[in-house]
């Protein structure tokens, strides 16, 4: 008998279709991973089991027997524990507090009981024992944390939950390899105990280290469930995009344009988080930043952009020395920089998608009044290029998918092209399909003369687009990869070698 | 280091403030830092520390209570109402007492029904209700001036084995909140107020939460209303309409976050204690009345300021 059935489960958000067909069979003792485009359904379905979403219509079976999953606490009893993506952390709470948070021990019938609350919070913080990194204390508020070690009291309260059935939506986003590995280790230990697991990730090494059956979903409907072992990635990737254009070549990027002229020199940058950062960059080329998650890529983005300050270090725009301390001054010089961390740097919520799309336009062009029919004018071919997929221009920014969310930050900078465009891990939580429409985007700006900076967590998109590779470890570029070099086990060899040595 | 500490203990400001104050205060009037003026201190200024505590619970859980000024006024009118009609006497007094706490606890709990169960916006609700308990606290004592019984108030101003009642009343309120801020409801209005959509996801049952939340405010705004009819020794329907924003401004100075998710008692306790040494320094520097108001609201602002100033300076 499976331990949980999803039949035939449907939920529209206003006029949105999230989940027109949700069909899925978990069984014990399996790692279960769901795999599909971002807006395909995936975060929904798992809501709507963790009992956070409420279905329109469908039904649940657990061992069998239906159930009305009626909410979060209802999802507890019914042994229910999930990992929300966006997590869901008290921030100014201790670690401790917040692995508990869900079932406070209690003493006489009011109190906490502190010492059994600390006494099980130890216990699953030891299970990450070595990898948590600086900082992490089971007392110290969870607003202190990295975003790798939020994530991690967010898998640890996961399993406080001692669920039977546990979800994980996107996990592994912000940790590093030591930690993924030691959280598959766990995975593992859970399977054995045939507890029930729900894998999202979209890191296909990941889904292929620890899956053991797969479903894809496509456009709010599960297409089609089988064991990882039967399956390859590119199989993978077809059923998830299904018939819709060829993705962009995984290999053979186009050879480097010689020809253009320096856009960007940068030499000795230097700043919190990374040091000595010199390259130069033509128009045309796309300089890749690789190595390890955290080494210092984003930090000297950052800073180039004005966002983060830099200590030392010279930038020279066209031969001419600059000094930029903010965005608005970078902007003006003629960078763009698109985030991964939409929420922090990209979309602005609540507010209508015409109004994401133009903020860099008004900046740019000195704008103070404007019509909102030249706007949307304006806007259109940006937003096209892009093949953003969206209702009106007037909805909310929040009623499209993350990935569609990412397409309208990068649209905005289309409008007044930009001569340098910082890519910081732009396609993280970006699904498969939105990820080859924005390197064949970016193809094609570098091709009409953009200087792009890309930094990118997964290697294969930067061995694929990028025309050379500075490898970075410890805060500092420790390699160049160029022409033949660009080969994953060089990448790989330059950012562990490295890790290892400095270690 | 200092960022830990404050982090830890988030009324640091407020209870340097505070003794700043006190000493200015001994500076104008070295009388006012003695037993007599300490006790005078307290007496009167009780009520307002646990209505600022009345006020942090709702606080913490990202709400605010714009009535607890209205449910004293309520409670202290039906308290002093009571105890007339039942005759005055020890019985009489405990018997209203138990009355005004269930009138206090049922004002907390109508607050949280509108703001939490039919989810009105709490400033505007709890705005509301205020006017419709001071409307219900006319109704039971229209006009001020119905004195209470002298054993109460004699109680209230009196000494016990020569120290003064008051002081007892302030160690039991620390045994009280130093046993409440160990109870989960108090980690659960804070994690509510955290973040709602969190605390809802992680299983918490938020709408029960910050009920409960309003109704220990009710409670406490009914202890703060025993207070001011122990100091005032009389019945006004209207005795702590002025005293709602107040409550709020001592939560704030003692460095709780309005958004909720953060802040602490004993910091509001000290927020109390700011706003009452003002009010008397500002008396004893020998301020003209037309001027009183003006001085009073600047230093509220001058130790807001030098809170919030303390707080940026060491979490960058």
């Amino acid at each position: 008998m499976s331990k949980l059935v999803l039949r035939d489960v449907s939920k529209t958000y206003g006029a949105t279709v999230a989940l027109s067909h949700g069909d899925l069979t978990l069984e014990a003792g399996e790692v279960h991973v769901l795999i599909g485009s971002n807006g395909s359904g995936k975060s929904t379905l798992c809501k709507i089991v963790a009992g956070s979403v409420r279905p329109d219509s469908g039904r649940v079976e657990i061992d069998g027997k239906p159930v009305a999953i009626s909410g979060p606490q209802a999802a507890r009893t019914l042994g229910i524990g999930i990992f929300y993506q966006e997590l869901s952390l008290a921030a100014r709470r201790t670690v401790e507090e917040n692995i508990c948070l869900s079932d406070l021990p209690m003493k006489a019938g009011l109190f906490i009981d502190r010492a059994t609350l600390s006494d099980r919070a130890a216990r699953y913080i030891a299970l990450f024992d070595g990898v948590t990194g600086e900082g992490f204390a089971a007392d110290a508020p969870v607003d202190t944390l990295r975003a790798d070690q939020r994530q991690l009291v967010e898998i640890m309260k996961t399993l406080a939950s001692e669920a039977p059935i546990l979800i994980f939506d996107e996990p592994t986003s912000a940790l590093d390899r030591a930690q993924v590995d030691r959280f598959f280790e766990i995975l593992r230990g859970l399977k054995n105990d045939s507890r029930t697991i729900v894998f999202i990730s979209h890191r296909m090494d990941e889904i292929f280290a620890i899956g053991d059956r797969v479903t894809i979903i496509r456009d709010g409907r599960t297409i089609s469930s089988m064991a990882i072992a039967d399956t390859q990635p590119p199989a993978l990737i077809r059923l998830m995009v299904g018939e819709k254009e060829e993705l962009a070549s995984a290999s053979a990027p186009a050879p480097a344009p010689d020809a253009g002229k320096t856009a960007l020199a940068v030499s000795g940058l230097s700043g919190p988080g990374f040091a000595n950062v010199g390259f130069d960059l033509k128009h045309g080329e796309i300089l890749g930043f690789g190595g390890l998650h955290g080494q210092g890529q984003s930090a000297a983005l950052r800073a180039l952009f004005g966002a983060n300050p830099y200590v030392s270090g010279t930038v020279s725009l066209a031969g001419h020395p600059v000094r930029i301390a903010t965005p608005a001054e970078a902007i003006r010089q003629g960078f763009a920089y698109v985030s991964g961390d939409r929420r922090r740097d990209g979309v602005i919520t609540g507010r209508s998608i015409l109004e994401n799309v133009t903020p860099i336009h008004f900046l740019r062009r000195r704008l103070a009044l404007v019509r909102p029919g030249a706007l949307r004018k304006a806007a259109e071919p940006a937003i096209s290029a892009m093949k953003t997929r969206f209702a009106g221009f007037s909805h909310p920014i929040d009623s499209l998918s993350g990935g569609n969310q990412q397409k309208v930050v990068i649209a905005r900078w289309l409008i007044d092209r930009p001569d340098i465009l910082l890519l910081d891990d732009p396609t993280k939580g970006i699904d498969l399909s939105a990820k080859a429409d924005l390197f064949a985007l970016i193809r094609e700006l570098a091709a009409h003369g953009m200087a792009i900076i890309l930094y990118s967590s997964e290697d294969a998109e930067l061995l694929a687009n990028a025309d050379r590779i500075l490898v970075f470890n410890g805060g500092r570029p420790v390699r160049e990869l160029t022409g033949e070099d660009r080969t994953r086990y060089n990448l790989y060899q330059a950012a562990y070698e490295a890790a290892f040595g400095a270690a | 280091m200092m960022a830990r500490i404050l982090a830890r203990y988030p009324f640091l400001p407020a209870l340097v403030i505070a003794l700043v104050l006190l000493a200015l205060n001994g500076l104008y009037q070295p009388r006012s830092v003695s037993l007599i003026g300490l006790t005078g201190l307290t007496k009167t200024y009780l009520a307002l520390m646990l209505l600022a505590i009345a006020q942090t619970y709702v606080v913490y859980a990202g709400d605010i209570d714009l009535s607890v000024g209205a449910i004293v006024s309520l409670v202290n009118v039906v308290l002093v109402v009571l105890m007339e009609r039942w005759g005055g006497g020890g019985v009489s007094i405990f018997a209203a007492m138990a009355a005004g706490l269930l009138v206090g606890l049922a004002c907390g709990l109508i607050n949280g029904l509108v703001v939490a169960a039919l989810r009105l916006q709490a400033i505007v609700a709890t705005f509301a209700t205020s006017i419709f308990f001071t409307g219900v606290a006319l109704w039971v004592l229209p006009v001020a001036g119905l004195p209470a019984p002298t054993a109460f108030w004699r109680t209230y101003g009196g000494r016990f084995f020569e120290v003064p009642f008051v002081f007892y009343a302030v160690l039991l309120l620390a045994l009280v909140l130093y046993l409440m801020a160990r109870l989960r409801l108090t980690t659960q209005l804070l994690a509510v107020g955290d973040d709602a959509q969190s605390a809802f996801q992680s299983g918490l049952p938020v709408t029960a939460i910050r009920i409960k939340g309003y109704a220990l405010c009710g409670l406490f705004a009914a202890l703060a209303a025993f207070c001011i009819t122990g100091d005032t020794a009389s019945g006004d329907p209207l005795v702590g309409g002025k005293m709602t924003l107040f409550s709020v401004a001592a939560v704030v100075l003692g460095g709780a976050a309005l958004s909720g998710g953060f802040g602490t008692v004993v910091g509001s306790v000290f927020g109390a204690l700011i706003i009452g040494l003002i009010n008397s320094l500002v008396y004893f520097v020998g301020t003209p009345s037309e001027w009183q108001n003006l001085v009073q609201g600047l230093a509220i602002l001058i130790a807001l300021m030098a809170g919030i100033l303390v707080g940026r300076r060491t979490r960058r």
